[in-house]
């Protein structure tokens, strides 16, 4: 992988790293900073977060609903009460 | 092939916090805590955001296969109660 790198470079076709996208290699990863936090990608985790626990929420209420209403049409139908 | 029929509204719904979703929350944690183990951060202090949306993700995806799970079980019921409604004489009660 290191060789065909090396051609596809010499043939001046790719740029110098770190410029390489879609590259896992070592070469390329910049080191994680754990002591500065990406803010942006945090707010959108917490973001996401809260939006799917007011979907599940919000789903499971619907579900509730849907469900005595099938049940009271169910005991309508049947004229029991 | 539909993952939850509408039919399947008709049944009661599981609770929210039911075997599935609590499992499959922790397991989300878990591996929450995994991915910090693995890149050498503070297992419990580390990526509070990760942790809170891999659980809440867990949650969500348990939650739906139990309404499936469930739905499946009360279909294969119905059909059985069927059967056995339209099969009498296979299911007497044996009298010797």
């Amino acid at each position: 992988m290191a060789a065909g790198l090396r051609a596809v470079r010499r043939w001046g076709l790719v740029a110098a790293p770190p410029s390489l996208a879609f590259t896992r290699s070592a070469f390329v990863v910049k080191k994680a900073n754990n002591a500065q936090p990406n803010w942006l990608r945090v707010g959108l985790a917490f973001g996401t977060s809260a939006a799917l626990w007011a979907l599940l929420i919000k789903q499971h209420n619907e579900d509730v609903t849907e469900y005595e209403r099938r049940k009271a049409r169910a005991h309508k139908c049947k004229q029991c009460s | 092939m539909v993952f939850l029929p509408d039919e399947s509204r008709s049944l009661p719904p599981p609770p929210l916090l039911n075997k599935g979703s609590v499992w499959l929350g922790f397991a989300g944690w878990i591996s929450a805590l995994l991915d910090n183990a693995f890149n050498r951060r503070p297992i419990f202090g580390a990526g509070i955001h990760r942790q809170v949306l891999l659980a809440t993700l867990g949650c969500v995806v348990g939650y739906h296969l139990v309404k499936r799970a469930e739905y499946v079980h009360a279909k294969v019921d119905r059909e059985l109660c069927e059967y056995i409604r339209q099969h009498p004489e296979d299911f007497r009660r044996s009298t010797g």
